[in-house]
């Protein structure tokens, strides 16, 4: 092989993770990255302590003092699960982190690649390579403790103070080297450096070359390089390369500091002209690469390929600082030559080495002009240039991991298509105007720049001190069919918007549902488990990686307090709990180990179609499914199958497959397709094949029946036609026969007390009736190929599996559309098969099929989807049966965002089958203080003895008498920053807490208008000026009050502290302050081990937020620049916003002064807002708000539920500053309006960010919208000719009906409404507004005109009852009582008022429906019978009324009747008997009664009401 | 509502001993839906049967069966739930059942007055 044939063979990158500060494994990395955060932080007191080591403003550079005091760590992290890797837990402190961190992330790197079974067949053709430096790492430093400062501590104190005595010294000395930590001379050999290859060798039994290198900064790469020849030498098959860095040694930050090289400002920005030097980071990433032919012959997921690597020194130009361009370029040109010569302006991505030090950053920049060229006029726009971008940025530098660190970002970016940002760039370095490359400051998606582009291409520098330079060029992966890429596009990406704010934390919380999985070897083991605090136990249990493992399984979804509760219940009490409150508990999990069958059940045609897969559909990038004509029988087959297809392969790619597959009805048309009885490339075309046109057998009809198979044989006994055409379970069977004939069935059905249900379909599929119709669908079924099933299919037919020969597959595929569907006996057969665990892929009734059915067996059954939740909600609920019930590969992490792509386990705890717990490793050394032990002799202390010492004139000891001082002083400075006393210093050192602690505080507070009299202005319900009663108004703290108050209870709690976000706000319920409720709030403090500060405040019972501190705000962002589309002018000016009442705040909530723009994805305005708590972000709510109402033309009221998340980048702006704020609507559903906005001051800097804000979007039509608006002139009803009104239900959820409750009731109904049962409110309140409605309709005199009307609020109607239970009205305006009567029925409303002091009236309304005859013997009196039915000869025709309009008026016209009388009918309907009839008008007494129907979609009803003659 | 001629309704009739009829409703969703999932319920005249007890239409037959097994001709409960809408169906708590079974055992006792 000659060196020429050597380049250009492309490198497959099939495996990666990483550990870097603010990310244990790769999820979390390019998370991070995405989302522009920064993971720059203090430095942790046990790295070094800023107290001994921290340098001071006013004093002259020392190479022992450091005045930076940021960087990049890791911290969560640190672990390592030593039973994981074989590794003694001993020896894991005495071994080198970085060797234990190195192996972690290696074999988290094979886990991602597939895991060693497919990566490392041939061991001997694996190799590893790691970039790794010679730095005092702690393990060194450790060992250095032990061994030299040890005894040079001792050796001084014998110097300065002579009188010691020896046996002092010693006890010195051992107590010193004790609290090194205890001492095993076989640990040794853990420091040896090249260990950090050597043990994943070792550990994962790579017999290949492994070795560790040093190239300083560009170690990664040129390991890279080397692995690369590996692979195109021939020598190795796989290998492993990357870097590892984790030393925070002060020695190392001296030489930086030394070095002038650290950051004064400390903030690390990489190509702004103001950055002023680095600051140090660490971490570990590997990469898993082979050949890319031997990577796709071997079907392995490829993220990107490496094309070509470059390394150069700079040879006798190099010096240790001064990175020199022409080495830069050699190693630059030899990458892109040994690529094959490929044209850099293909260019899409450089990810520089970027290390902010202004001379690196001018040679990278001089480097990048001069070998890309510098001509920008070659783009087609400045959005379209070349990306530079440097993850140095978001993490610091970490020097020999700095390259992997780069790189990975680099194949995440290709993999993801998304170009990720560079954070901190506020002024671009003067020379990138010299190159063709741009900066980001927020991701975006990755397109192919130009049309002759035709892959996206990157590259990576990493250079070195000492002049030594790599580069590496890196090519997207070669486009595999779109249907198999599963990743998630850039679309799935997006919004990025989402991610573009530095708070993180609240992610996994708000983006997806948690779950709680706890598995042991017993009962008891979960009851331990269980104990302690529902905090404790879901930060200890969630899932996060890999599942755990056991015996006996609880799994409860979306853990809240309640679940738990039950949670905890069901295990003591120790039976199977089958995902009833998405609990699922199983004390002897039957799949997975227990050898039990997972079946997949495909549904049928059902009355109801209502699948959610619109999540679903996006995740997996699927083609949108046509629900266009599901109301039709055909289309609606065909989107079931499409929904049962697509769940399929939700459900594999989750890790659940089955063992078994069978089908209802056409659902075993699915079945054939997920078993692949039919050719996957075939199924189109059968698809097509099915024309929805002929599917209707016109004449016949399906009735459900709610008995089993043999008591509907009976039913149809005699009844040529009809057949039982599904026997679905004991309780539910099908029958299928001509129209009449079936309604016969029904009838029978209804004498035997049988349920019975005609369908809205009319298929006529599995009985003879079918026949005529099979001619297309055989000649179909004979040209399509079949084979043998992949799982195997049973039929409902034959109750057995599917036969292998296609010719009798075909036959029996014809049966089945004959043939009755046995479904009753196939689900027993499964049983006896073996199947434990059912999931229906769709929605319908398998499931309540199964458990009436196998009702006595422990057999799982659970949907794949429901009306009742999201999709990938569903699908999380059937992982967690699924694994509850033993099935162990389930992946949740899939479901948790678009984000990920592929199973990236927790670096954390991924590697082997340990099933250990990691145990955090130590990244500092520690600092040793004796503070017991004394010495007898010549004691000397700081502040005593040192004027003495000073006096002896010893130059050593003047010396000590410095160090003493410094220390003294340094210690003063502490405690004086503590107090807050001190003058600013960089950072507030934090508290070393080794573990998480917690502090509680709890108290009450009142919220009522005297406490908090702005309320006043913040009152839903407009009334009357001169009304009193303030809980009528509505009073409600805004829940950006609320956010007012967590931030006033946190930072109490944290003096010194201000609060910098607060994440997962949620309002709970109206926090109303009429009447006055106290609230107890509780406050709970968390400190973390890396110095942060958490307050979760809970309002307990309305909201909750948790609430981030830290010593100062950070900086504040660039200004998101993210254009609005179609940016115009408000038609409505802001003053008219309050003024025409489209926002109901009251002054001390009135802000917005000027709406700069309405666009179609947004909107910008002003505020100026009041002094009111809250009042700022509630005005940016009020700009929210005000978009929808404006946007939509339904459902426009729409008030604040929750909110990811609010972060400040400094205090708030003074009252009544004008404050920009810009929202950006994120996606606005039928239910929720989510945006995220940005809050700048007068001066462009950004104040606040805000992230998923979500408003509640409530029912309102053109109805109800004026009616909110204006509610004195405007109401609900419809008028209706003869004077009565209408009022039908115009809100679908509980909180929109609430919400017009209260526009309606005054006090003393509102607590009559909250004692009824949620049925009788609706009914109660429907009531009440059609009669305040017709009292307000008659003193608005009829006028039609809203703005003639004078004002009557619905308040203002005034309902008492007299004795007898009648309605009184009092209103304004009215002298006396006005006689007014009401009737409902199903959802509907009618109310009928009369002159004021006039006759009584009376109304009814009835559905018209069958009714029983006892009901016509009981109302009708004989003379009624002549009067009503003359020419009906029949002898008692009162029993025989068959028309139920009929027999429904003469209902209600009595009931009317016995209203007016105000006495009601009691039970006794023949004592208002009608006498006389006009068309529709009916005598009763001396009253006449009016009638009429109405027909809603809901039916047809009967209005009777009494008319004043 | 309160009590008075506006409330009435064909479909409904005065209630009696609503008390002894809960027990007895209640013991039959026991019986349908197991015990054991009643751990974190207590089966009242609020209780909602599809969000509280997820009871599926199937088990409504059960339902059904049950009442028919023990009342006999007296409470129709299939007549009456033909006359209902699916969406009150779904809606439906147990109060609402209870109070129909009592109404039809009232309105099929022989009146005293």
């Amino acid at each position: 092989m000659t060196l020429g044939s050597l380049s250009d063979v492309p490198i497959a990158v099939v495996g990666m993770a990483a550990l870097f500060p603010g990310a244990s494994d790769l999820d979390g990395y390019w998370a991070n990255i995405v989302s522009g955060f920064d993971a720059i932080t203090d430095v942790p007191p046990d790295r070094w302590d800023p107290a001994v080591f921290g340098a001071h403003p006013e004093e002259p550079p020392r190479p022992d003092r450091f005045a930076c005091r940021r960087g990049g760590f890791v911290t969560a992290g640190a672990t390592f699960d030593p039973h994981a890797f074989g590794v003694m837990p001993v020896a894991v402190a005495d071994s080198e982190p970085d060797q234990l961190l190195a192996l972690k992330v290696a074999a988290a790197a094979i886990k991602d690649g597939g895991g060693p079974d497919r990566l490392l067949v041939r061991p001997e053709r694996a190799g590893v390579v790691l970039g790794r430096g010679g730095y005092l790492t702690p393990g060194l430093a450790r060992i250095d403790q032990r061994v030299r400062v040890a005894n040079q501590v001792t050796s001084v104190l014998r110097d300065v103070l002579p009188d010691i005595s020896d046996a002092d010294l010693e006890r010195v000395r051992l107590a010193f080297q004790d609290a090194v930590g205890p001492e095993r001379p076989e640990a040794s050999i853990g420091l040896v450096p090249n260990l950090a290859a050597s043990r994943i060798a070792n550990r994962l039994d790579l017999q290949g070359p492994a070795f560790t290198i040093d190239a300083a900064c560009a170690s990664s790469l040129v390991a890279i390089d080397h692995a690369v020849r590996e692979l195109r030498s021939g020598r190795c098959d796989v290998m492993l390369a990357g870097g590892t860095h984790h030393c925070h040694d002060v020695t190392l930050w001296s030489v930086f500091t030394q070095l002038g090289a650290l950051s004064t400002r400390q903030r690390i920005r990489p190509f702004d002209e103001n950055a002023d030097g680095l600051l140090i980071g660490e971490g570990t990433g590997v990469v898993v690469l082979k050949r890319l032919a031997d990577a796709e012959a071997d079907g392995d997921r490829v993220y990107a390929v490496v094309r070509g690597t470059g390394v150069a020194s700079d040879g006798r130009d190099a010096s240790l600082m001064k990175p020199k361009v022409g080495g830069q370029l050699l190693a630059l040109e030899r990458a892109w030559a040994d690529a094959g010569g490929l044209d850099p302006s293909t260019i899409g991505l450089v990810e520089a080495h970027g290390t902010a030090t202004p001379a690196g950053d001018s040679a990278e920049l001089a480097t990048l002009a001069a070998f890309f060229g510098g001509d920008r006029s070659a783009e087609t726009s400045e959005a379209n240039a070349p990306v530079l971008g440097s993850v140095k940025s978001m993490i610091g530098h970490a020097m020999p991991a700095a390259g992997i660190a780069g790189f990975i970002k680099a194949v995440a970016a290709l993999h993801h298509r998304v170009l990720p940002p560079t954070l901190h760039v506020e002024t671009p370095h003067p020379a990138l105007a010299g190159t063709r490359f741009r900066i980001c400051d927020v991701a975006e998606p990755w397109e192919l720049r130009t049309s002759k582009d035709t892959v996206r291409r990157a590259a990576v520098n990493a250079f070195g001190f000492g002049g030594i330079n790599a580069h590496v060029v890196i090519d997207e992966a070669p486009r595999v069919a779109a249907v198999d890429r599963l990743v998630p596009t850039t679309k799935a990406v997006v919004p990025l918007t989402d991610l573009a704010d530095p708070v993180r934390d609240g992610w996994a919380t708000t983006m997806a549902e948690r779950v709680l999985v706890i598995a042991g070897p017993d009962r008891q083991s979960l009851i331990d488990q269980l104990d302690g605090s529902d905090d404790d136990v879901l930060a200890r249990h969630h899932v996060r990686g890999r599942l755990p493992q056991g015996g006996v399984r609880l799994a409860v979804v979306d853990p809240n307090a309640k679940r738990l509760a039950l949670a905890r219940k069901v295990v003591a009490q120790g039976s199977r709990w089958l995902g009833r409150n998405d609990v699922w508990f199983s004390p002897a999990p039957q799949l997975g180990a227990g050898g039990g069958k997972v079946a997949f059940l495909f549904p049928g045609v059902e009355p109801t179609f209502d699948p959610r897969v619109d999540d679903i559909v996006e995740w997996l990038d699927h083609a949108p499914i046509d629900f266009g004509g599901a109301d039709h029988l055909g289309y609606q087959g065909r989107a079931i199958v499409s929904i049962g297809r697509l769940l399929h392969r939700a459900l594999g790619h989750l890790g659940v497959r089955p063992a078994v597959i069978a089908g209802h009805s056409i659902g075993e048309w699915t079945g054939m397709i997920a078993s692949e009885l039919i050719p996957p490339d075939t199924v189109d075309q059968f698809i097509e094949s099915i024309d929805p046109g002929t599917l209707d057998v016109p004449g016949v009809l399906f009735a459900a029946m709610g008995c089993g198979a043999n008591v509907s044989a009976e039913l149809i006994d005699g009844l040529p036609d009809v057949v039982v055409s599904h026997d679905n379970c004991p309780h539910q069977s099908i029958i299928c026969g001509p129209e009449a004939a079936v309604r016969v069935v029904v009838e029978r059905g209804k004498q035997r007390k049988v349920l019975a249900q005609e369908m809205p379909f009319r298929s006529g599929f599995h009985s003879p009736m079918f026949k005529p119709y099979l001619t297309p669908i055989r000649a179909h079924l004979d040209r399509l190929p079949l084979q043998a099933p992949v799982v195997p299919l049973w039929s409902a037919t034959t109750v057995a599996p599917y036969p292998d020969q296609p010719d009798h597959v075909r036959d029996l595929a014809v049966r089945h559309l004959l043939e009755p569907v046995r479904f009753q006996p196939l689900l027993h057969a499964l049983f006896g098969d073996g199947v434990r665990a059912i999931v229906q892929l769709g929605v319908g009734s398998l499931t309540a099929f199964a458990d009436d059915t196998l009702r006595a067996t422990p057999i799982l059954s659970i949907t794949a989807n429901t009306p009742k939740r999201a999709g990938m909600d569903q699908l999380r609920r059937v992982l967690a049966g699924l694994w509850a019930e033993g099935l162990d590969d389930v992946r949740f992490e899939l479901l948790d965002t678009g984000l990920h792509d592929t199973s990236l386990p927790d670096a954390g705890e991924s590697a082997g089958e340990g099933g250990g717990t990691a145990v955090p490793l130590a990244l500092g050394s520690p600092w040793i203080r004796l503070p017991n032990l004394t010495v007898t002799a010549g004691t000397a202390r700081a502040g005593q003895d040192r004027g003495a010492l000073s006096r002896t004139g010893d130059p050593l000891l003047a010396e000590l008498d410095g160090v003493l001082a410094d220390a003294l002083r340094a210690s003063q400075d502490v405690m004086a920053m503590l107090e807050g006393t001190a003058p600013v210093a960089p950072a507030a050192p934090s508290e070393p807490a080794p573990e998480s602690s917690i502090e509680e505080h709890g108290r009450t507070i009142e919220v009522s208008t005297a406490a908090m009299p702005w309320l006043l202005d913040h009152c839903f319900y407009r009334q009357p000026e001169h009304w009193t009663d303030e809980s009528d108004r509505f009073p409600v703290v805004p829940m950006t009050a609320m956010l007012d108050l967590f931030t006033v209870e946190a930072e109490a709690m944290v003096p010194g502290h201000v609060a910098v976000a607060i994440t997962d706000i949620r309002a709970l319920r109206w926090t109303a302050a009429a009447p006055p409720i106290d609230v107890t709030v509780k406050s709970t403090r968390k400190d973390h081990p890396d110095g942060s500060v958490e307050v979760k405040v809970v309002l307990e019972g309305y909201a909750r937020g948790t609430v981030r501190l830290a010593a100062h705000y950070p900086e504040p962002p660039a200004p998101d620049r993210t254009p609005l589309e179609n940016e115009g002018p408000s038609v409505v000016h802001a003053s008219e916003l309050y003024s025409d009442r489209w926002l109901f705040h009251g002054t001390a909530y009135q802000g917005i002064t000027e709406i700069l723009a309405v666009a179609d994805n947004g909107i910008r305005g002003v505020i100026e807002a009041p002094d009111a708590p809250g009042s700022l972000l509630d005005n940016a709510g009020q700009l929210m708000g005000y978009w929808v109402m404006q946007a939509v033309d339904h459902d426009r009221l729409a008030l604040p539920m929750r909110v990811s998340a609010v972060s400040f980048f400094g205090s708030p702006p003074t009252p009544r500053t004008p404050t920009t704020c810009t929202v950006w609507f994120d996606r606005v559903t039928d239910e929720v309006a989510r945006s995220h906005m940005e809050l700048c001051r007068p001066d462009g800097n950004v104040w606040c960010r805000i992230i998923g804000w979500e408003d509640k979007r409530f029912d309102s039509d053109d109805t109800v919208w004026p009616l909110l608006q204006y509610p004195e002139r405007h109401d609900l009803a419809e008028q209706q000719d003869g004077g009565w009104v209408l009022v039908r239900e115009r809100w679908r959820s509980s909180a929109s009906r609430e919400l017009m409750m209260r526009r309606y009731t005054n006090a003393e109904e509102r607590a009559h409404y909250d004692r009824l049962t949620p049925h009788d409110q609706r009914s109660w309140l429907l009531g009440r507004i059609a009669l305040k409605d017709a009292v307000r309709r008659f003193l608005w005199n009829g006028s039609d005109a809203p703005a003639d009307r004078h004002s009557v609020f619905p308040i203002e109607v005034d309902i008492a009852h007299d004795e007898s239970g009648n309605p009184i009205v009092v209103a304004p305006t009215m002298a006396a009582g006005m006689p007014v009567s009401l009737a409902h029925t199903d959802w509907l409303a009618v109310a009928l008022a009369g002159e004021p002091n006039g006759l009584p009236v009376g109304i009814d309304i009835e559905r018209v429906a069958p009714r029983q005859t006892h009901f016509a013997r009981m109302t009708i009196t004989d003379a009624e019978t002549s009067l009503l039915f003359p020419d009906d000869d029949r002898n008692c025709p009162r029993e025989e009324v068959t028309d139920d309009r009929v027999f429904t008026r003469i209902w209600a016209v009595k009931e009317a009747a016995a209203k007016a009388e105000g006495t009601g009918l009691h039970g006794h309907p023949k004592r208002f008997e009608i006498s006389e009839v006009d068309g529709t008008r009916h005598r009763v007494d001396d009253r006449w009664i009016d009638t009429t129907t109405i027909t809603t979609t809901e039916g047809e009803y009967v209005v009777a009401w009494t008319l004043i003659r | 509502m309160s009590p008075g001629p506006s409330s009435a309704d064909i479909d409904t009739y005065t209630a009696t001993d609503l008390p002894s009829v809960l027990a007895a409703v209640g013991s039959m969703i026991v019986e349908i839906v197991g015990e054991d999932y009643l751990l974190d319920l207590e089966i009242g005249m609020a209780t909602s049967f599809s969000e509280d007890l997820e009871l599926e239409s199937i088990e409504f037959v059960t339902l059904a069966e049950k009442l028919a097994e023990r009342y006999g001709d007296a409470v129709d409960f299939v007549a009456w739930l033909a006359d209902t809408e699916l969406d009150d169906l779904i809606g439906m708590t147990v109060g609402t059942l209870v109070t129909f079974v009592a109404a039809s055992l009232d309105s099929a006792a022989p009146r005293t007055s």
